[in-house]
């Protein structure tokens, strides 16, 4: 009963940690551990060390690579195109108005329904067979087939622009609220033009709320699952074939977890540059005084 | 007044007492026995749905069990068998495993070996079973499962078309032959395009990657002579033939394929040529019951349709089977539904409700001829599993199929060649075997 010794402060912190130590800490550990193992769920009783075999082994896993990669290009440009439509969104929302309040409402609503869903409602609205876009398209003379080699993971993209733009609107609408007056005020006296104030001092204001939602937005980007479940399952061929989708084709289909693990630790390894990379900047852009 | 309040606390008295000794009676009396219930995963398909229909029969047969079946997609069956097997105690009495499975399990010990209690079976006649079917179920010769139904594939052609006098007539002009249900690659392609140029696709395909384009392309591998591993297990995919098959698969989905199907599975076929927009598909065989059914997907032109061996005679075998988990509580109360609802007296009843068939006496009776589809209807599916390959076996069966499917996909979208794709498939198989 050592720990009863310890100061009150302390004694207060043993509940979190005994709960971060059981959900995060041990999982992460034991799945560590899993990754420098030859661990397959159907051959238990044959588990063996092989060090880091599964890590290098990942270099001559083209699929991998390619999953990574359209990962990577899924999280720049949904964010991106999430960004700037979000931004400006919240630029026009922030704008007095009388319906502004109605136009948040709605605007918000697509962040609201579960992503399985959505990805299910996409495969039947944008199905060239029974889909309502290609149909409206084709009144109009244009066929688009939007699961196509070439477009399936722009589709993809634009699906996770239309339900998580609302997310980036929301952020950023709150730090334009937030923001002082008095350097606005400051500019209009100087006589500076809109276009102007924007980029000199809007802009610069908001850098470190862009960033932050930039770096949650970006971490949820890179867990994108549900609508490659629902719609295309990686196709065609591995066009929409993104990181977690993979992970999970080699954990749980093929029962390989020891290089699911290891796959899992790269994703981490890239997530946790990216993140450092923005926060650095953010705080080398920050204001001191 | 007291004496009788003397008589009243008497007569309480034997109330008291004559209740006491019916409560001590019905004490003494067994109190009855809760039955025991089976929970079995199985898919959400028709097959579910007729077995649920004959449950009544069998808990009232066998009143100290009850069944509870536990229906989920296709996508979640296998994560959730795999939990339960590795428990102390399985939560599943019965499960029933896929063809690419079966391997897989087995050799992992996640199933209980069923040799002796078929053995102890009487009347089960296990040989009833058509071979290919049976063997799926034997993994390094015990037997692990027995057939609940077959999905072996097979040509399902709109058999109005193929009649009409005026498309005989014009392909008869066009070629310089008689229009025929195909029964080589050459004749299923040259048809499919006929009918293209008529105005209707040739063949609504399933080249979505992974399970759907393997499962229908391996048809075409061994019609063109191919084979994906020879007799001893090697890895026999890297060859001229599979390159003409999936040359041929690609020509096919070029000219006579509906636009923009590269990524559809067996529901999108078989909505296309419901809708009238295909004249032929290979798919399961227990489709056609569903196309011609009057209130099916296929409306007016119900009845139109007709089953066929695929082209070059030899079918891809698909088949689900019952199997006990080895950490499965009611081993035997499991084995007494399993062997009850694959007799041949049920197994009948199961057919003629709709299910597909898995025993010879059952494809070649008169009732079930008369009850269920007709004669002619059984009869192709016998021959087609008389003749029938499985999708897959081995215990990584799951991979190879995934990483095949995923190839000839690419090969199709022009991702890759045909030769880069056949190539690719074959070195990855080779190692999944090896690993």
């Amino acid at each position: 009963m050592q720990f009863l010794r310890l100061p009150l402060k302390y004694r207060l912190l043993i509940p979190l940690i005994v709960v971060l130590l059981a959900v995060l800490i041990y999982p992460l550990i034991f799945s560590f551990w899993v990754s420098l193992h030859d661990y397959r769920l159907t051959a238990l009783h044959e588990v063996q060390f092989v060090g880091l075999a599964n890590y290098i082994g990942l270099s001559g896993k083209m699929s991998y690579w390619n999953a990574l990669r359209n990962t990577l290009i899924f999280v720049f440009l949904a964010v991106g195109l999430q960004t700037i439509i979000g931004f400006g969104l919240a630029l026009l929302l922030h704008r007095p108005s009388r319906f502004r309040n109605f136009f948040r409402a709605v605007l918000l609503t697509p962040m609201f329904i579960t992503p399985i869903a959505v990805g299910l409602m996409f495969r039947f609205m944008l199905n060239l067979q029974v889909g309502v876009l290609p149909y409206l398209l084709d009144k109009v003379g244009v066929t688009i087939d939007w699961f196509s080699p070439r477009l399936a993971l722009f589709s993809i993209i634009l699906i996770d622009v239309w339900q998580w733009t609302p997310f980036m609107l929301l952020l950023l609408l709150a730090g334009l609220e937030s923001l002082p007056v008095e350097p606005f005020e400051a500019a209009r006296v100087d006589g500076a033009s809109a276009w102007s104030t924007f980029w000199k001092v809007t802009l610069p204001l908001m850098r470190p709320v862009l960033i932050m939602a930039l770096i949650i937005r970006m971490l949820d980007a890179f867990k994108v699952f549900e609508y490659i479940y629902a719609i295309t399952q990686g196709g065609p061929g591995e066009r929409t074939e993104t990181i977690l989708w993979h992970i999970y084709k080699v954990g749980f289909r093929f029962f390989r977890m020891s290089e699911a693990a290891s796959m899992a630790y790269v994703l981490v390894l890239v997530t946790l540059v990216l993140v450092v990379a923005l926060y650095y900047n953010m705080k080398r852009g920050e204001y001191r005084p | 007044m007291r004496q009788k309040r003397i008589k009243m606390g008497g007569f309480l008295a034997i109330v008291c007492l004559s209740l006491a000794m019916v409560v001590g009676l019905v004490g003494c009396v067994p109190a009855p026995v809760a039955p025991t219930t089976l929970t079995i995963i199985m898919e959400e398909v028709p097959d579910t749905d007729v077995v649920k229909e004959l449950i009544p029969q069998f808990e009232a047969e066998n009143p100290w069990l009850r069944i509870t079946i536990e229906a989920l997609p296709y996508a979640a069956m296998r994560d959730k068998m795999l939990t339960s097997f590795l428990a102390p105690e399985s939560i599943y009495d019965i499960v029933i495993a896929d063809n690419p499975w079966m391997d897989e399990f087995a050799s992992a010990g996640f199933l209980e070996p069923l040799d002796e209690r078929i053995a102890q079976t009487p009347d089960y006649d296990f040989d009833d079973f058509v071979g290919p079917l049976r063997d799926i179920g034997v993994v390094q010769d015990k037997i692990y499962g027995v057939p609940f139904y077959n999905y072996a594939l097979a040509l399902i052609v709109r058999q109005d078309l193929f009649d009409n006098p005026d498309v005989q007539a014009a392909y008869e002009e066009r070629y310089g032959k008689p229009l025929a249900v195909p029964t080589t690659l050459e004749d299923y392609l040259e048809v499919s395009k006929f009918f293209t140029e008529q105005g209707i696709y040739g063949a609504a395909m399933q080249p979505e990657r992974g399970y759907k384009i393997f499962e229908e392309w391996k048809n075409w591998l061994y019609a063109a002579g191919g084979r994906l591993m020879d007799a001893q297990g090697n890895t026999v995919l890297d060859s001229p033939e599979a390159r003409r098959a999936l040359e041929l698969y690609i020509e096919q989905f070029e000219t006579s394929a509906p636009p923009g199907s590269l990524s559809w599975g067996f529901d999108d076929a078989l909505r296309s040529v419901a809708a009238g927009e295909a004249a032929t598909m290979m798919s399961y065989n227990w489709m056609l019951p569903t196309l011609n059914d009057p209130d099916g997907p296929a409306g007016e032109l119900a009845g139109k349709f007709a089953l066929y061996e695929v082209p070059g005679g030899r079918g891809v075998l698909g088949a689900w089977h019952w199997a006990i988990p080895h950490n499965a509580v009611n081993k035997d109360a499991a084995w007494e539904f399993i062997s009850w609802l694959t007799s041949k007296e049920i197994d009948k009843q199961r057919v003629i409700l709709g299910g597909a068939p898995t025993r010879t006496s059952v494809m070649t009776d008169q009732e079930v001829w008369e009850k269920g589809f007709g004669r002619e209807y059984y009869e192709t599916i016998l021959s087609i599993l008389e003749d029938a390959e499985p999708l897959a076996r081995g215990k990584r069966a799951e991979e190879v199929i995934e990483v095949v499917g995923t190839e000839l996909n690419m090969a199709v979208a022009r991702d890759k060649t045909v030769d880069q794709a056949i190539r690719d498939a074959a070195k990855q198989v080779e190692e999944i075997v090896r690993r």
